[in-house]
């Protein structure tokens, strides 16, 4: 077998490999994945996030549609290639603008997904819309694709380059353009994209309609929807933005678009914040402050307060926040806090310490609050408070690293904008509250210090509070054997739970100090040193909760009707008895007794959910649902609304494998006897390519949320990996060409070698991401892109060598359909990785991905071997 | 475009609810706390509802099924509450597109981002709170009305308060429409477009408090405009997978006020709202089946 090089004669090019041809599939295919970006932001901003994932990765199904359609049709396509390019490039543009107006029209309301039988087709109708672009998109790279398969590999690297340009350019224009303007940015990219394209194909009367058509589609976006009265951006109206715009004397007082998220700050008289606040300030306090605060949202979701500089006389109130529990026992501390965020805590702490630092990760934020001149007389310019120092970065990184110590460290309700968000939680990484990054508060405690963290306790059974518990624990564990004096813990029943660590432990004056606050505020007392907890109550709050979820259906109609349940609260409202304690507290009072005193392994077993400790390699606050006990919960999903965040990724695997293997299969169907009969290896063909596929997509997913740890923020992190990745595999794809000659023998190392890196990275990562973060940002920037690159450039081989051997063998189908199978298991991959990382970790997610990758490394051979070999089995063994 | 939204939503939430009541019925007989209806059986109570109030047939039989439910999940269990449950006539207070939906367990929208309450929600909030006639209950949040019109048949006093204008103004003419129409008990509500943070401070103090909707911490203002004894309720939590807080006052000997929290089972666990399925007028089994 001898394969031709590149510009040989012989090579049967279609297309003149010119400059414009790469760069226009690099410009389309940026425009791709700006798109893909550009909707994402659509949703977070005009209802949830995670709704958006959804349509975006299911809309990626588009490949693999048009690559099955391709494969039935390959020789229609051939003779067609020029005109279908041509239409299918004239499409993408208008359709990206047409699709959108058209998707915000539809009255789509997350919220009633469950109860209102109509939400899943206006569901359905979003994706089949948001399709549309997509698929023209994807016509077009394929067709490209078919022509000059004999140099896959230079069309492949200006496709991944093009990408992970796209990413970046997009990046760039969140910091000019509003959410409901970005749309522009893959028009742009498209529009010069084609340009570029009828100079490749000699085409110019082309780009006179081209022109034409452009014009149009920006004309629609910018008039038709005031024209017809329609919305560019459906805000939905249960976004929290969607409240203060509605209350009558609200005012936007700022708003700032950037890649951190689209930010806005509205005052109203009607905006009250007071989280974990005592029932008691009802009659000790003679009145709250008035407007006391601004209500800060973020891509719509919040409020999260921004508090006045108030008048000493108005701060009483302060003391019964649940925040202030660490200066009951704290004169003047350094008081280090460790997210800013609407500034409460820092003001709670301002009063009452000697010194203040803090630390705000999010630079819109700090921006926001040091350079506008409206926030700042708002907040007194607190932070250029002489006693404020500001750390610029993630608190939890400063305190890492930091040879600075606290009196208290205080981590209140950090980054938790908005109490109930109607659409569910988005699975987002909280490194903020994990095992590595609670020790590193601790050692940042001087001695006799308290770390204070406050936690929102609104859910029943318990969920978050519980996660926060395990995991404070097992970081107190890892400094002391004994840490039965180290901890006091209050809450209050649907408000808030706060757990004081102290270093050295509390004294008996102390614990009694703490004490009677709590029972001066009415709180609930969940853990103090000497608590004894009642056994007796164990097995009832389990089976209770238990119940209370799994439950079956009572037999219906067997209760005696117009009577009192005996548990009403009817009978039992007798003012002189004291409420009995709710299995909340009960339940949080358990899990101290077992943390400190042993046994708490076999009480996670029987609770109801899943209460794993948060890690840097699982660092979420999410699926408390165990995968098994899923099924059950299908019919009683309203009870899961804050989880449908999760719930809603298994929906999209479930989703993508049915609707993958419907299409990988489509070609199958049609042609396993006749197109592919003469194909030898086709089963191994669709394993390698399923594999690269699924592994690739993991490796970029999963690195996105892994290296947050680093760069701390979601955004840059997935802007870095986006570009990193893409490009660096752009690189590899364009150097695998000099090795197709030899690719018997080279890729099986470049195999193994990823493999052992990404295993490597799996198990190691996490603590180097950890040190990098110390560094400072630019540097911690090039360490990033240098950790992505070798994985990466290597994980450009495999796919163009692949493909181009596919090509120059004359296996055309099978290099259609291989295009297709890929693009599949990609959708398949980004939806496993968040399910994959809720369970078993970040680092599990880099193992399955290496695992892949040496799977493919078997099935390699398959695709190498010749039509016509009758016995293709043994020939590759 | 903010302003934008704000007046096509409520444009057309004014055109989904100026709907064609009961072909304009008039309540043929007068209210009076002591008419009660027949509960024997689906047909008397129709039957009666029909002459009496000139409710349409097709939504009393879907409030008589909705009625047998909240009993056997022991929303309801006692006969003013129940009563007040089955005068109500929750059709006139949710959008025409949801009036096919009127009586099943969900809650449905009702524009500008408010829903309104699933009927096992309300009636355990309702019955919760016990309240007797000639007591003073506020609700904070009036929303589409239902609350406060099914509460209007426990009591004559009932205040209402709402923070979205156009909102609380639709309400208010849905209330006077059907005032105009017979429903003299409506005449009981008096509502107003206001912050309910700073609770009703000339109508206070109030034997029971309704809280309707979210917040971070319980308005202190609420809490002081509570007499002794009395008790409020406040859901937490997203639409649909609410938790109901129960929040009792009560003075001690020495005059020292105490608040105590628990949720509407009182500490115990029950599932929270067992999932019957209602198909048409039809109990068919629960959704667990
Ligand atoms: C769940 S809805 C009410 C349901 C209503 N009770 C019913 O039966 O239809 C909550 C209502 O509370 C209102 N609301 C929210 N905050 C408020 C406040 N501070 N004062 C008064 N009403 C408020 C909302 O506008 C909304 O109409």
């Amino acid at each position: 077998m001898s394969l031709d090089r590149p510009g040989a004669p012989g090579l049967g090019l279609d297309i003149r490999p010119r400059p414009y041809l790469y760069l226009s599939v690099g410009l389309v295919a940026g425009a791709v994945i700006a798109l893909q970006i550009c909707i994402m932001r659509i949703f977070s901003v005009g209802s949830w996030a995670h709704f958006g994932s959804l349509v975006v990765s299911l809309a990626m199904l588009g490949f693999g549609l048009t690559s099955a359609v391709m494969c039935i049709a390959k020789s229609w396509f051939e003779r067609h290639w020029h005109g279908v390019a041509a239409a299918s490039l004239f499409l993408f543009g208008p359709l990206m603008v047409a699709a959108n107006l058209v998707a915000q029209q539809i009255p789509f309301n997350a919220i009633f997904l469950i109860s209102d039988p109509m939400q899943k087709w206006r569901l359905l109708e979003n994706f089949l819309l948001y399709m549309l672009p997509f698929l023209a998109g994807a016509v077009f790279l394929g067709t490209v694709f078919l022509k000059a398969q004999k140099i896959f590999g230079r069309v492949y690297f200006a496709d991944l380059t093009g990408s992970g340009i796209g990413g970046l350019v997009f990046l760039g224009a969140m910091f000019l353009i509003n959410p409901d303007n970005l749309i522009v940015i893959p028009l742009l990219l498209w529009f010069v994209g084609t340009v570029l394209w009828f100079e490749a194909v000699d085409h110019r009367r082309g780009s006179f309609w081209l022109v034409a058509c452009a014009a149009l589609a920006v004309a629609a976006h910018f008039t038709l929807p005031d024209l017809l009265d329609i919305r560019k951006l459906a805000v939905s109206d249960y976004k929290g933005v969607a409240y203060a715009r509605k209350f009558p004397d609200s005012a936007r007082v700022y708003e700032r678009a950037s890649p951190f998220g689209y930010m806005e700050v509205y005052s109203s008289s009607y905006l009250h914040f007071a989280p974990g606040l005592s029932d008691n300030a009802a009659f000790n306090l003679p009145m709250m402050p008035p407007n006391a605060y601004l209500g800060m949202y973020i891509d719509g979701d919040g409020p999260s307060g921004i508090i006045r500089d108030l008048p000493p006389n108005e701060t009483d109130y302060f003391r019964y926040l649940s925040m202030y529990y660490p200066y009951l026992i704290k004169n003047a501390p350094d008081t280090f806090v460790v997210q800013f965020g609407g500034g409460l805590s820092a003001s709670v702490a301002l009063k009452n310490s000697k010194t203040v630092t803090v630390a705000e990760g999010n630079p819109a934020v700090l921006a926001a609050f040091q350079g506008d001149k409206d926030l700042r007389d708002f907040t007194g310019d607190i932070l250029h408070n002489p006693k404020v120092r500001v750390i610029d970065y993630d608190g939890r990184l400063y305190l890492a690293y930091t040879q600075n110590r606290y009196d208290v460290i205080d981590l209140s309700l950090a980054d938790s904008a908005g109490l109930s968000n109607p659409g569910g939680f988005a699975i987002v990484e909280k490194f903020s509250y994990t095992r590595e990054a609670m020790r590193s508060y601790m050692r940042a405690l001087k001695d006799g210090g308290v770390l204070s963290v406050t936690l929102w306790n609104k859910e029943e059974p318990p969920k978050s509070v519980l996660k926060l518990y395990t995991t404070m624990a097992a970081a107190a564990h890892d400094l002391d054997g004994d840490i039965s004096n180290r901890f006091f813990v209050a809450a209050s029943y649907l408000s808030t739970a706060t757990v004081l660590y102290k270093r050295n432990g509390f004294t008996a004056d102390e614990v009694e100090k703490l004490r009677a606050h709590t029972r001066a505020m009415s709180f609930d007392e969940i853990y103090s040193p000497g608590l004894v907890y009642d056994n007796a109550k164990t097995a009832e709050v389990l089976d209770g909760y238990k119940n209370q979820i799994f439950f079956d259906a009572a037999p219906p109609g067997d209760e005696p009707k117009d009577e009192p349940p005996p548990d009403s609260p009817a009978e039992g409202s007798d003012p002189n008895q004291p409420a009995s304690t709710v299995p909340a507290t009960t339940m949080g009072q358990l899990t101290w007794d077992r943390l400190v005193h042993g046994g708490w392994d076999d009480i996670a077993r029987s609770y109801v959910f899943d209460t794993r400790i948060l890690t840097n390699t699982r660092p979420y606050f999410a699926a408390y649902v165990r995968p098994a006990d899923l099924p059950r919960i299908t019919d009683r999903l309203e009870l899961f609304q804050d989880e449908w965040g999760y719930i809603l990724l298994w929906a999209t695997l479930a989703i993508a494998c049915i609707t993958a293997t419907s299409l990988v299969a489509l070609p199958v169907i049609f042609g396993w006897r006749t197109i592919f009969s003469h194909y030898p290896g086709k089963f191994r063909t669709i394993v390698y390519f399923a594999c690269l596929g699924l592994g690739y997509i993991m490796v970029e997913v999963g690195l996105i949320a892994e290296f947050i740890l680093a760069l701390s923020n979601p955004i840059v992190s997935a802007s870095v990996l986006i570009t990193g990745m893409l490009v660096f595999s752009g690189l590899g794809s364009l150097v695998s060409e000099r090795f197709l000659d030899r690719a018997r023998q080279t890729m099986p190392i470049i195999f193994l070698a990823i493999g052992a890196l990404l295993i490597g990275y799996g198990l190691f990562l996490d603590r180097a991401l950890d040190f990098i973060g110390t560094f400072n940002y630019w540097l911690r920037l090039v360490f990033c892109f240098a950790l992505i690159f070798p994985p990466a450039f290597l994980m450009g081989f495999p796919m163009p060598t692949a493909m181009t051997s596919l090509a120059r063998l004359g296996k055309d189908h099978m290099f259609l359909w291989a295009w297709g199978i890929n693009g599949c298991f990609s959708v398949i991959g980004a939806a496993l990785v968040p399910i994959l990382a809720t369970s078993y970790g970040l680092s599990t997610v880099l193992i399955v991905s290496g695992c892949a990758y040496l799977l493919a490394m078997m099935a390699f051979f398959a695709v190498l071997l010749p039509l016509g070999t009758q016995r293709p089995i043994e020939a590759a063994a | 475009m903010h302003r934008r939204t704000f007046l096509f939503s409520s444009a057309a939430a004014v055109a989904g609810t100026l709907l064609p009541r009961n072909a304009g019925a008039n309540v043929p007989k007068p209210y009076s706390f002591d008419i009660f209806p027949p509960t024997n059986s689906r047909e008397a109570f129709i039957g009666w509802m029909q002459s009496n109030r000139g409710e349409n047939p097709n939504f009393l039989g879907l409030r008589w099924s909705r009625y047998e439910v909240l009993l056997r999940n022991k929303d309801l269990w006692e006969k003013r509450n129940t009563r007040a449950f089955l005068m109500t006539p929750r059709e006139e207070f949710v959008l025409k597109q949801n009036l096919g939906r009127v009586y099943e367990h969900d809650f449905l929208d009702i524009g500008y981002g408010v829903t309104i309450s699933g009927p096992h929600l309300v009636s355990r909030m309702t019955s919760t709170i016990d309240v007797k006639l000639g007591e003073k209950v506020l609700e904070i949040g009036t929303g589409s009305g239902y609350q406060s019109a099914y509460l209007s048949n426990l009591t004559d006093k009932v205040w209402t308060i709402e923070i979205i204008r156009p909102l609380a103004s639709r309400t208010r003419g849905i209330y006077d429409a059907l005032i105009d129409h017979g429903y003299s008990e409506f005449k009981s509500i008096t509502s107003k477009n206001a912050d309910g943070y700073y609770g009703w401070e000339e109508a206070a103090p109030f034997d029971k408090i309704i809280v309707t909707c979210g917040i971070d911490h319980i308005p202190p203002p609420l809490l002081q405009q509570l007499k002794p004894g009395g008790v409020m309720v406040i859901p937490v939590g997203p639409p649909g997978a609410q938790r109901v807080l129960k929040v009792t006052k009560e003075q001690g000997p020495n005059g020292q006020m105490t608040i105590a929290r628990s949720d509407i089972y009182n500490g115990k666990i029950v599932p929270f709202v067992a999932f019957t399925k209602l198909e048409g007028d039809v109990i068919k089994g629960t959704h667990n089946q």
